[in-house]
């Protein structure tokens, strides 16, 4: 890439960072209560919320990774991205009652909610803080993990100064203005994720001639192979509905992604953090629309880099993940800016969601689960020097040991669904759920999310075991429920589950 | 609908449907296995619509039994043509796709998304109206006064 297109997409990556460090900074004379620091509880409206929660949801993995697994591997990735577009169903399910924890309780995390469905138990609050910890953890190292290698293949910086540089200015405006401040740099950074989708869906169909057009070049090839060397696969089946991959793994990716986006931190909190539930509905056309409007753009770019291999315009990629760089390098210079900027602003978005979402819950609700008590005038304080210590050892491992982000990169959605939907799912929306249902459902899920990672195991299914571990979570939370005795409601639960 | 003591039997049904799910999947009936994703999603669409136990009429027919169908023909119409043109470029496209990969886009995607998302706006008292939230919030407070 030429020096002046290097530069000028340097400066807008910049520009947006420098805004986005700009409204962390105002944010902070907001962010003055624990519920606004933590939780944002009851302060905005559907458009802020509905852009936040979409980019919270669209990370780096989205941009970068689901074109490239459609390269690699057919339309079974597109279930998944497209899936995770239902943020109205997630708050049909859910919206109304998390919102409503905040009015018989002071709400500022998952952890709170928590403590008032099942009367403040213990292990309950430990066993979900662990895993949505490894969630969240998993996912801020990844987003850092590719924001960082973005930067640092643009220009020859040692990867620590990007990293240090573009998340170590987010660390510092997350950690002074807390979720109020993470929440709008995520609607800004949402916003500039739909611009550069629009630009970039038209693109691809400037480019490519449409749909019909990449079908017939995929299909008529049988396999191509590059004066590179690389060879690349194709043929009749690869754009069918499931792709080269199993069907198990379609229904996989459009079970997990669909029921589960009612199970992730970034969606759950942002239902209590609208200042008017009746604004869910609204909220829900917002999300939706604009991520749809960002799948599609992970879909298309997948499309257009399957088009141009095919059609010989470029060499077949020796890495999958490089196919939105592929498509928008042919493109040229405007589809350059919006792709980084689109894919910096992921990155940064969801890694300030996941920053918040993590130190909130080794801060405040593990040590409060493990009966840690922190005065409740520091708890700020503690939280945002928590922080700070967190994310810049999250940026100092993401670039030395990408063995350990690989590692905790298989924490992601399925493990926050097997984490939250014991909790929130049955409990919030079953009155016969008792703590002891909960407790089976997430100490299953805590040892088997852990065990295939410490010793190897896996389910005798071709199915990804996250599908099956979310599955047996869930089950196992409704058989203990149903088989021990009837816990009686507090006041404030009934209340909840009643509306 | 009244679903207040039909909780029990809907979460028993719930559980069930995600282990028939991850079985069928294991062994290879992957689109039986998505047909029934729909009743799964759609009991926790019905426990989510439901206002102190009841859900409405309207609301179940329109959006949840349109989405439901919209489904469940997305995902037959995905085997069936996925089948039909095993191994060889399809005789027809919808709009450049291939026959088996256009209901994803247009009825589960498109259809599916807009039916929910228009639904849930269009009929947002059936979930929660201004009334009921004034309700709450009036118990909530007493509830808060009483700690």
């Amino acid at each position: 890439m030429s020096t002046t297109r290097v530069v000028v997409i340097l400066l807008f990556c910049a520009a947006m960072i420098a805004a986005s460090f700009g409204i962390g900074l105002w944010s902070k004379k907001k962010a003055t209560t624990a519920q606004a620091y933590f939780g944002g509880t009851a302060m905005f409206g559907p458009l802020a919320v509905g852009l936040s929660s979409m980019a919270g949801v669209a990370s780096a993995f989205a941009l970068v990774g689901v074109p490239g697994l459609i390269y690699a591997t057919g339309n079974a990735m597109t279930f998944w991205m497209l899936g995770s577009s239902a943020f109205a169903a997630s708050y049909i399910i859910l919206g109304k009652k998390m919102r409503a924890m905040a009015e018989v309780a002071d709400i500022s995390s998952l952890g709170d909610v928590c403590d008032v469905r099942f009367n403040k138990n213990r292990l309950i609050k430990a066993l979900m803080s662990i895993i949505i910890t490894l969630g969240c953890v998993g996912y801020l190292a990844a987003q850092i993990s590719a924001g960082t290698a973005l930067i640092s293949n643009l220009i020859n910086i040692p990867p620590i100064v990007a990293g240090l540089i573009i998340f170590g200015l987010l660390t510092a405006y997350t950690a002074l203005s807390g979720e109020v401040g993470g929440l709008l740099s995520q609607a800004f950074q949402g916003a500039i994720m739909v611009i550069a989708g629009v630009v970039l869906i038209i693109a691809f169909f400037a480019v490519t001639g449409g749909f019909g057009n990449v079908l017939n070049a995929v299909g008529a090839a049988s396999s191509v192979v590059g004066a590179n060397g690389v060879e690349k696969q194709l043929g009749p089946d690869f754009l069918n509905a499931w792709g080269t991959q199993p069907g198990g793994i379609s229904l996989t990716w459009m079970l997990i992604p669909l029921l589960g986006c009612v199970g992730q931190p970034q969606v759950l909190t942002r239902m209590y953090a609208v200042k008017n539930p009746l604004d869910l509905p609204k909220t829900g056309l917002v999300s939706g629309i604009t991520h749809a409007i960002v799948s599609f753009l992970c879909v298309a770019m997948g499309y257009g880099a399957l088009y141009l291999v095919a059609t010989g315009n470029i060499d077949p990629l020796a890495n999958s993940d490089d196919a939105i760089y592929a498509f928008v390098n042919h493109c040229g210079l405007w589809a350059q800016l919006l792709a980084y900027a689109a894919i910096l602003a992921a990155a940064l978005s969801s890694a300030s969601m996941f920053l918040t979402s993590s130190s909130t819950l080794l801060s405040k609700d593990l040590p409060s689960a493990l009966g840690i008590k922190i005065d409740p005038s520091k708890q700020i304080h503690v939280s945002r020097v928590f922080m700070i210590v967190l994310g810049i050892v999250s940026i100092v491992v993401s670039v030395f040991s990408s063995e350990l982000v690989g590692l905790l990169g298989t924490f992601g959605w399925g493990t926050l669904v097997s984490g939250t939907f014991p909790v929130f799912i049955v409990g919030l929306l079953w009155d016969r759920c008792n703590s002891a249902g909960v407790i089976a459902g997430l100490a299953y899920a805590v040892v088997f999310n852990i065990l295939p990672l410490v010793t190897g195991f896996a389910y005798p299914s071709a199915l990804p075991g996250y599908f099956i571990t979310c599955a047996i979570a869930v089950a196992l939370t409704v058989v203990v429920s149903l088989v021990t005795p009837k816990q009686k409601l507090n006041a404030a639960s009934k209340a909840v589950l009643d509306l | 609908m009244n679903i207040q003591t039909k909780k029990t039997p809907i979460f028993v049904l719930i559980a069930l449907l995600w282990i028939v799910c991850i079985v069928l999947g294991t062994i290879g009936h992957y689109v039986i296995g998505l047909v029934l994703c729909v009743p799964l999603i759609g009991l926790h669409l019905i426990l989510g619509f439901a206002k102190k136990g009841v859900v409405s009429k309207k609301v179940l027919i329109y959006p949840l039994a349109i989405w439901a169908v919209l489904y469940a023909v997305a995902f037959i119409l995905c085997g069936y043509y996925a089948d039909a043109f095993a191994g060889v470029m399809p005789s027809f496209t919808v709009f450049g796709l291939h026959p088996s990969f256009a209901p994803v886009i247009f009825i589960y995607w498109i259809g599916g998304l807009l039916t929910i998302a228009l639904g849930y706006y269009l009929l947002r008292d059936e979930w929660l109206s201004q009334k009921d939230w004034d309700e709450f919030c009036q118990e909530a407070k007493k509830i808060k006064e009483g700690k």
